[in-house]
């Protein structure tokens, strides 16, 4: 009699990737590197409190000039991070908004958006 | 105009544009809406199809007493002319009565301070019986922070009293800046204790059955149906009461 075992894997990626926008209109100075994770991690602290700031968010790319980025954060943690990018308003008192334009569990599927295709 | 732009480029495929009428104050009368076409003279497509987006017209009744709700029945031209009606009660017992005999589409819950009274069980059940839906708007969320926290409380005991059905989220967005995308305000509903199934209908398919809530009740007021019956030659039978409740239940 052979033994097998049988081994379930749920959603086996650990970490999920967002590409993301932020969108300043008004024509100030544009956030750093640093300033944009700070901006992150206060957005998780106002929503989620200590618990959230502390959740391990890394940002991978960020362009200065789009204000655009990818961030990663561990699978359990995405929705208090989207849900925290989702409900920020203000960037130093300046009305600001932040667009997730991608989001998947592995980063290669963010390299191409089916929504940009030119039919 | 801005606001609709960012609407479309975005990803929604239906817009609607609500007008608040606040009866505290004196002399309210209700203007026609605004005719989408003024607007934009061609109105872009969805991305992803090759229809064109719609936009539609809604009227936000707030109500905190029994008498305002007169204007419902009452026969003003202006009110046909919207899409979609909501209520906005202020007191359980206008809630009570919006939920059972109000001929609305939409219940407004109020996210911007602690509700006055608790939901009970049986008028939620009556109007998801009915087809009535429950709203929640998130900008005010995105605007302060203890708006937040009531937004969250509100929907949370929401959610406990109505199981998650018939819960539709949209924004009472007033600048481009204060929408956000489809995908993320599905994700805001599994913040509110919903299913992510629950969650992505409360933005899609429970709208769209809004939507067409309030064509039929557009298309059934005001029917007279008059059948003759065969045999008594003198007796004619309006069936108007029948009409309605058949396209209400459809």
């Amino acid at each position: 009699a052979a033994a097998f075992e049988r081994r379930v894997l749920r959603c086996a990626a650990e970490h999920h990737y967002l590409r993301v926008r932020l969108e300043l209109p008004d024509g100030g100075a544009r956030p750093n590197a640093a300033q944009f994770k700070q901006l992150v991690v206060t957005a998780l602290r106002e929503l989620h409190g200590e618990v959230g700031a502390a959740l391990p968010v890394d940002v991978l790319t960020y362009e200065e000039k789009t204000l655009s980025a990818i961030l990663r954060v561990i699978s359990s943690g995405l929705v208090k991070l989207w849900s925290a990018l989702t409900l920020l308003g203000f960037y130093q008192n300046r009305r600001c908004a932040f667009r997730v334009l991608q989001t998947s569990p592995f980063l290669l599927a963010l390299s191409g958006n089916s929504r940009e295709l030119v039919l | 105009q801005n606001t609709l732009t960012v609407c479309f480029s975005v990803g929604y495929s239906a817009v609607a544009l609500n007008h608040v009428i606040d009866f505290k104050e004196k002399k309210q009368e209700i203007i026609k809406p605004v005719s989408p076409s003024e607007l934009f003279p061609s109105l872009p497509i969805v991305q992803g199809t090759s229809k064109r987006i719609k936009v539609l017209t809604r009227l936000t009744l707030v109500v905190s007493d029994p008498s305002h709700c007169n204007l419902l029945r009452s026969t003003s031209a202006n009110i046909r002319l919207y899409d979609i009606i909501a209520v906005f009660p202020k007191t359980e017992k206008l809630f009570h009565i919006a939920c059972t005999t109000l001929d609305v589409d939409l219940v407004c819950i109020n996210v911007t301070e602690k509700l006055p009274f608790y939901f009970r069980r049986p008028p939620v059940n009556m109007a998801i019986d009915r087809g009535i839906y429950f709203e929640l708007l998130y900008t005010p969320a995105i605007k302060d922070s203890t708006m937040r926290r009531y937004t969250i409380s509100n929907a949370i005991s929401l959610m406990q009293v109505c199981k998650g059905k018939n819960i539709v989220i949209s924004s009472a967005a007033e600048r481009a800046l204060e929408l956000r995308g489809p995908y993320d305000v599905a994700n805001l509903g599994l913040l509110f204790g919903l299913s992510e199934s629950e969650a992505k209908a409360a933005v899609s398919t429970n709208c769209r059955a809004t939507m067409l809530h309030g064509e039929t009740r557009k298309s059934a007021c005001g029917v007279v149906y008059t059948v003759k019956k065969p045999r008594k030659v003198e007796e004619e039978e309006t069936a108007v009461p029948a009409c309605k409740k058949a396209k209400t239940q459809a």
